[in-house]
């Protein structure tokens, strides 16, 4: 007979449970505990209570005569049920996935804090390769499993609450190729680390097949935070400083023996180290000049007994004008330029939640100051997250961020007068002092260069006045971003529930670049508006059934429509400024040409189905198939399918040891494909400026293709997971393999064709690789616990095939002479350039003592992918203060550096300046006696013999730099070993906090790039790059790693 | 749902045009054919090293024939090709294709056209040798496309081209004084420039089939070649960029001091009291005296002669090809007893007269000149090649291909090794290093059949 018993649902440390399924078995009767874990429910007795919880172990009790029943759920440890989210949001146990995924929880991205949080995921997923180009607010590079596009987007795909943000750069493509201008950063740093609640990783094509076109460079999926664990209203301050300095380690060590000049080439007669043509004084008598057109130091030697007339002697604004000054060093190096930055993040969330209602408000202000004069990133972000629950069967959320980003001063990149780093790795003169040249600067507020034109026409020749760089010629820029969705849920019965999603990301940018009148590029302005939204629909039927006892359905059929628009404009002034320091578009002294618009819209529909069926909760088979029809294809070809299998066996349910907890293998297989951009089908003509009222038009470089069809991928995945003693100890592995062919290259073409490249489907690339995840806890005491986390991973990548006759595709050809390629049978990303000439593995060295070099730059010298990577994390705890540290490893790759290829011919670097095998100085000629200068290079003559011939080195064509030297001399190996991360947290005890009015209060003190413990390239970060993208491996006035150091304060009400 | 058409319309983009006129494809090949052979762009163009007109200061791979470092000759390659080859090509078939032309409208148009193109495969020629050329431009049919024997194929169906077109001027209507930036639809003035490019074409060949090249040059003169500088080829560039000289960009714009004069025109100029020297150069070291930067060697702008004031106008016309060159070649024929109408000496005083002229030197200038016993034909010293080749080189200055290539046909004058490599002057570009990873079996084939790809491989026609 039926009666009514109650109860109450809590977790074994007694608190509340709400939401607990409450079912009577076998039955469609049930339902939910309430907010404070109550419930009751309609029963016979001897009839059973399923207690379910997700994440928990499920419980099952009798009715008996009892007519209260309260049931506490524990964590599942032996089945693992973890919930984590999975593509397009859909939540899943993580047991029953076939598939690898790696999660991050929101802390350990937001502790030490990074200006782009996706820096602070390096060393802490396996299979996860991230590099910051290194400037301030710069572009990270997100790459998943390795690069499986040959010319197009191998950036992960980033999900936020499901909403899809592009993690692609707005940089110019000049800007990538390392031909100057700004790195303005990329989509992931509008994410703000503070309302991340956890990051999942999903690596493999299975996991993101649901994402049908986008998902084949793999996702992060981030959650933010809810307000949904605690009852009434909370507050969540936190507060972080930190102060970063330019890490000596990666910056030049200049040498302070010789100035300006490029040998002993100046003077009426050519054969001196300074002119003697110049008069400064006005006597009429010509003065003893320094070169000051020169960029570099390989002039006379130091003698402070010497008078010359410098740069500062050539100013009538300056106080030394006219006026000789010693011969020497400049007082402060380069180096001196590298200031403080400091970091200042303050934020503030509130959250709260009722038995129905749930929100966070969150409140972010991140001010950055650059380690460079006049440079800042200032972000504000607004985030809210709320839902309600209206009926029993209907629920209601929304989520809504506002990210304002501005920008100033971001530094200049590649080779580019802009760029600071450029003289000073590349062109530079010792006997400058750079604090006199920032006195003079701030003086005049004119370019008072160090590079002039000569001593009497002061326009500077090649390199500006820096702190004119920093002041006149530089960027700002803003970007409002607006990102969140409005979602209905609808539970249509106890196993089918609907769910309609509207998300958008939509953002405006706006960039101004200046050079002002008087710098040594030609002055102008340039604006550029850019303006993107993305939108996504999305209808999902969710169904989820116990078939029987032990089989259970899960799955879901969808629908997404997404539409994604561009629009863009990019206006430059034409011939200079009018007025100088005046910066607009009506400034400008010739007629501008007309701005480059582009608008595009790109939509995508798609359907998919996922179903899921699980056997007794230890054997799980998946498989979804989504179609997709995009508009960037030709219509013939715009419709195309996927799939994925996949499927994982809980071997642990059938071992009965103590010791191992749980153990699981998986396995899958999915094809997946991606289209590409717009406007790749229809060919069209370039319009150039008419000339003098005459029309221009050309055909492009590139030829457009009718018949493009997507490109496949093919991957499948193995993976073992184990935990032991508890989930102690325990590890994850994966083996991987991903063929991506049918690429959609713009291929290039001989130019006999009258074309470079051509848009096809070609090419064929392999990435397999090896992920390894270890974790434990080697020490665990009532006070004291070591936790330590290992990741590992290893990736081959094989260009397997392009195209036939093509035997080399040059993704860019740079500056130096190198190309970065890809050429079939070897890894994607090989170095080229010329090469010095071995015989029996020995370098040969000419009769004149310098290195042979092979004659074409065709030679493979390099390759940019690292060997393996792997992040190291332990953590200390004793009582309530903990320790934690991570380091951050990377094993080979390569990396030229045009620094050291410059800048070892005009012989700024100090070794450029040492001594030799017989105590002499190198710089010193050439002789048949003990007093010779000059090196012998280790290798062999011609005809085998060890060489012993001496080398001169008395000018720039030295047997170091870009003269005498091939380009394979300035590869490097891009290894390192860093102190990445390191915090030292102190948490109030509960007792403590009892007195306060804090529910939770922490202190760290925390430190990002701390050490440098090993590297391989010198004078430079052989994490510095120019931009996010394909071109990597590839220095050019590279920035130097900034350590930091700071403290960070978390208080909870 | 939207349907697969509304779906394709949005890859249609809105803002650059599927199609545009003949017109504005010709005038658009005739600027970037005028813009690459002005240039001294070390990326573009470093005939003016390789002719020891021009060296370098600071930075001195070019002039020491570094082909490797800033991938010249890809440049060249794929700018002739793309930007010129092509869209003539493109403009020929929309000319072709337009039922409103007249008969004698697409003749003019398809004859200015070939003119051009005929130009730019010789200069392609002349520059690699070997080059794909039945199989070029069409990337549907010949993706890797082979390359054909210069001397046997490219050479006479270029001959053949032009004599196909000859005709064309007399009735033909050209492209109109908008599109026609050479000569403003004047069809006389174009059939002059046939006539002289066919001149060019035979006389080229004189050292290796010297029936071809006499029987060229004979029937291009009794055509009628340039008779005086208001002839020459050119294009009046404007004062604001895109549209100024390019050399102007790179001398003034730039404010770099990358270039002075060579000592190798320098130093013969200075022994012949040439009166063209405060034309060509700078007198920046003081009135009449000049010096030029050693070639090849680290050298300073401000002891050497700086390049000529005209040479950094914006304005400053680009030469295709001018009455002095055409003389030049004429005294040449006229030595090898072709039937040109006149004597070496005339033609070769001609060339000298026209080229004085041309640069703003006065009569008297000219004169003084001609009465020289080491300029004057009948008393300077040395065989005909030695005297022509001098005299031509000097007039050539500031157009660096030409002047490279008569030193290359004459011998004369004798260059300088330049200094830093040691290297001897090239005879050729190598082939672009994308010919070997793109059209690799082809590039093999080639370098094989011209004898190496190597800077010192002679072309076909350089036997002497």
């Amino acid at each position: 007979q039926e009666r009514t018993v109650s109860g109450t649902v809590t977790d074994p440390s007694g608190l509340p449970l709400p939401g607990v399924n409450i079912v009577v078995k076998g039955t469609s009767n049930g339902t939910q505990s309430d907010f404070d874990g109550n419930y009751s429910i309609s029963v016979n007795t001897g009839d059973v209570l399923v207690f379910s919880y997700v994440g928990l172990k499920p419980e099952e009790i009798t009715v008996g005569t009892s007519n209260v029943i309260n049931a506490t759920l524990t964590e599942d440890t032996a089945a693992l049920d973890e919930v984590v989210i999975t593509a397009l949001g859909i939540k899943r146990e993580k047991k029953s996935l076939g598939y690898a995924t790696q999660e991050v929880d929101g802390e350990e991205v937001s502790k030490v804090k990074s200006s782009n949080f996706v820096n602070s995921l390096s060393g802490k997923v396996a299979g996860l390769d991230i590099k910051s180009s290194g400037t301030l607010g710069g572009s990270t590079n997100v790459v998943i499993r390795g690069s499986n596009s040959i010319s197009g987007n191998n950036q992960a795909l980033f999900v936020i609450d499901g909403v899809p943000i592009s993690n692609q750069n707005t940089n110019t493509s000049d800007q990538t190729l390392g031909r100057g201008g700004y790195d303005y950063g990329n989509a992931s740093s509008d994410i703000n680390p503070d309302d991340i609640a956890t990051i999942n990783v999903l690596k493999g094509a299975a996991a993101t097949a649901l994402y049908g076109s986008r998902g084949m460079h793999g996702a992060v999926i981030i959650t933010t935070k809810t307000g949904k664990t605690k009852k009434g209203i909370g507050i969540t301050i936190s507060s972080s400083l930190m102060i970063g300095t330019a890490d000596s380690e990666t910056l030049p060590n200049y040498q302070d023996k010789y100035g300006a000049g490029y040998g002993a080439y100046y003077g009426t007669t050519e054969d001196q180290y300074f002119n003697d043509f110049e008069d400064i004084t006005g006597d009429g008598v010509p003065d003893l000049t320094v070169p000051f057109t020169e960029d570099a130091s390989y002039g006379a030697a130091f003698d402070p007994s010497l008078m010359v007339y410098q740069w500062n002697s050539i100013f009538p604004q300056l106080e030394g004008y006219r006026e000789a000054t010693p011969w020497v060093a400049g007082a402060n190096d380069p180096n001196y330029v590298w200031g403080t930055s400091g970091t200042y993040v303050n934020s503030v969330g509130l959250d709260g939640s009722d038995e129905s209602s749930s929100f966070r408000l969150g409140y972010t202000n991140m001010m950055q100051e650059g380690n460079l004069p006049n440079s800042e990133i200032k972000r504000n972000s607004i985030t809210f997250n709320g839902s309600h629950q209206f009926t029993d069967k209907l629920t209601a959320s929304t989520s809504f961020t506002y990210t304002k980003t501005s920008g100033k001063g971001r530094y200049g990149t590649g080779y580019d007068s802009n760029n600071v780093m450029q003289q000073f790795r590349q062109w530079w003169q010792t006997n400058v002092d750079l604090e006199a040249q920032k006195n003079a600067y701030f003086a005049t507020r004119e370019n008072i260069t160090w590079n002039t034109s000569s001593g009497t026409d002061l326009s500077p020749i090649y390199s500006d006045n820096p702190y004119w760089t920093f002041y006149e010629n530089y960027e700002t820029d803003s970007r409002n971003r607006y990102f969140g969705n409005v979602m209905l849920d609808y539970k249509i019965n106890d196993w089918i529930s609907a769910m309609a999603r509207f998300s958008y990301d939509t953002y405006t940018e706006f960039q101004e670049e200046r050079t002002n009148v008087g710098s040594a590029n030609v002055s102008q302005y340039s604006r550029f508006n850019n303006q993107v939204a993305e939108y996504n629909y999305d209808f999902f039927l969710n169904f989820n059934k116990d078939l029987s006892d032990k089989l259970n359905l899960d799955g879901n059929f969808g629908l997404n429509l997404r539409r994604q628009t561009w629009e863009s404009m990019r206006a430059v002034t034409n011939g200079g400024l009018g007025i100088p320091g005046l910066y607009s578009l009506s400034n400008s002294s010739s007629p501008i040409e007309a701005p480059i618009e582009y608008d595009a819209t790109k939509m995508v529909d798609g359907a998919f189905v996922r179903a899921s069926l699980g056997y007794d909760n230890f054997a799980f088979i998946e498989a979804t198939y989504r179609r997709d029809r995009s508009s960037a294809l030709p219509k013939d070809n715009n419709s195309f399918g996927y799939y994925s299998v996949s499927g994982s066996f809980i071997f642990s349910e059938f071992i009965d040891t103590d010791w191992i907890t749980f153990g699981k293998l998986r396995a899958n297989y999915a094809e997946v494909g991606d289209d590409t951009g717009p406007y790749r089908v229809y060919n069209t003509y370039n319009i150039s400026a008419p000339f003098d009222g005459s029309g221009i038009a050309s055909n492009p470089a590139s030829l457009n293709n009718l018949d493009l069809k997507p490109q496949r991928q093919n991957s499948y995945e193995f993976g073992l997971e184990m935990s032991f003693l508890n989930k102690r100890a325990g590890f994850d592995f994966a083996y991987y393999n991903t063929t991506t062919e049918d690429q959609i290259v713009n291929v290039p073409y001989s130019g006999a064709t009258g074309y470079s490249s051509r848009w096809l489907n070609a090419g064929t690339i392999e990435n397999k690789g090896l992920e390894l995840q270890l974790y434990g806890t080697p020490i665990k005491t009532e006070d004291f616990q070591w936790n330590l986390n290992v990741n590992w991973s290893k990736n081959e990548n094989e260009v397997i095939e392009l195209l036939d006759g093509i035997e080399n595709l040059q993704l860019a050809s740079l500056q130096g002479g190198v190309s970065i390629n890809a050429t079939p049978g070897e890894a994607y990303g090989t170095i080229r350039g010329t090469n010095f000439i071995y015989q029996d593995g020995e370098r040969v060295v000419g009769t004149d003592g310098y290195y042979e070099t092979t004659d074409t730059s065709n030679e493979v010298i390099g390759n940019v992918n690292p060997d393996w990577k792997a992040g190291i994390n332990n953590s200390f705890s004793y009582k309530n203060v903990t320790l934690s540290f991570l380091i951050d490893i990377q094993k080979g790759g390569d990396i030229f550096s045009l620094d050291t290829w410059y800048g070892y011919a005009t012989g700024l670097y100090d070794f450029t300046a040492g001594t030799n095998d017989l105590g002499n100085p190198v710089r010193n000629p050439v002789t048949s006696g003990a007093d010779s200068g000059g090196v012998i290079l280790s290798g062999v003559q011609a005809d085998g013999t060890p060489n012993t011939v001496r080398a001169s080195a008395t000018s720039y064509a030295n047997p170091w730099g870009y003269a005498r030297t091939p380009n394979a001399a300035h590869v490097y190996d891009a290894s390192f070993v860093k102190l990445r991360e390191l915090s030292l947290t102190y948490s109030l005890t509960p007792k403590v906090l009892e007195k306060l009015p804090f529910t939770n209060a922490s202190l760290s003190l925390i430190g990002r790039n701390l050490w440098i413990i090993h590297k391989n390239l010198p004078y430079s970060d052989p994490e510095a790059g120019l931009s996010s993208g394909n071109i990597q491996g590839y220095q050019s006035g590279a920035y130097p790693a900034i350590r930091e150091i700071g403290a960070s304060l978390k208080l909870q009400f | 749902c939207m349907s697969d058409e509304q779906y394709d319309d949005l890859n249609r983009d809105p803002k650059n045009p599927t199609e545009v006129t003949a017109d504005v494809l010709f005038t658009s090949a005739t600027k970037s054919l005028f813009d690459q052979m002005s240039s001294t762009n070390v990326n573009d163009n470093v005939f003016k090293l390789f002719s020891q007109y021009f060296t370098q200061t600071t930075y001195i791979d070019e002039s020491n024939y570094d082909l490797n470092g800033r991938t010249i000759t890809d440049s060249h390659w794929l700018e002739m090709y793309s930007n010129v080859l092509y869209d003539l090509k493109d403009s020929s078939e929309k000319v072709m294709a337009d039922a409103a032309l007249s008969a004698d409208e697409k003749a003019g148009r398809l004859a200015q056209i070939e003119v051009l193109s005929v130009y730019t495969w010789q200069q392609l020629v002349d520059t690699f040798g070997n080059i794909p050329y039945t199989e070029a431009l069409d990337i549907a049919q010949f993706p890797l496309p082979k390359y054909d024997d210069a001397e046997t194929e490219i050479y006479p169906n270029l001959i053949t081209r032009i004599d196909a077109i000859l005709g064309n001027f007399d009735s033909g209507e050209g492209f109109d004084s908008v599109a026609d930036r050479i000569y403003g639809a004047d069809m006389d003035a174009w059939k002059k420039f046939a006539n002289s490019l066919k001149l060019r074409l035979g006389i080229r060949l004189s050292d290796v089939n010297p029936t071809l090249a006499q029987a060229t040059v004979e029937s291009a003169v009794s055509g009628g070649v340039f008779t005086s500088n208001a002839d020459n080829a050119l294009l009046d560039y404007l004062s604001a960029t895109p549209n100024t000289n390019p050399l102007w960009v790179d001398l003034v714009e730039s404010g770099r001091q990358d270039f002075v004069a060579a000592n190798t025109i320098v130093d013969i100029m200075n022994d012949l009291d040439d009166p063209r020297r405060p034309l060509y150069f700078r007198e920046n070291l003081g009135l009449g005296t000049f010096v030029g930067g050693e070639y090849g060697d680290s050298n300073s702008y401000t002891t050497n002669s700086q390049l000529g004031d005209l040479l950094h106008e914006a304005t400053f016309a680009g030469v295709l090809m001018d009455y002095a060159e055409v003389s030049f070649y004429l005294a040449e024929a006229a030595e090898r007893t072709y039937n040109v109408g006149g004597t070496a000496t005339e033609f070769y005083t001609n060339g000298i007269t026209a080229s004085i002229e041309y640069w703003g030197g006065t009569p008297t200038d000219v004169t003084s000149y001609l009465t020289r016993t080491d300029v004057a034909y009948p008393t300077a010293t040395g065989t005909w090649r030695e005297k022509i080749g001098t005299q031509f080189w000097l007039a050539m200055y500031n157009r660096g291909f030409e002047g490279w290539t008569v030193w290359r046909k004459y011998d004369y004058p004798v260059l300088n090794t330049a200094v830093e490599s040691g290297n001897p002057v090239p005879t050729r570009y190598t082939y672009p290093v994308d010919e070997q990873n793109l059209n690799g079996t082809n590039w093999d084939a080639a370098s094989t059949a011209i004898g190496g790809d190597s800077q010192t491989t002679k072309l076909f026609w350089d036997t002497m």
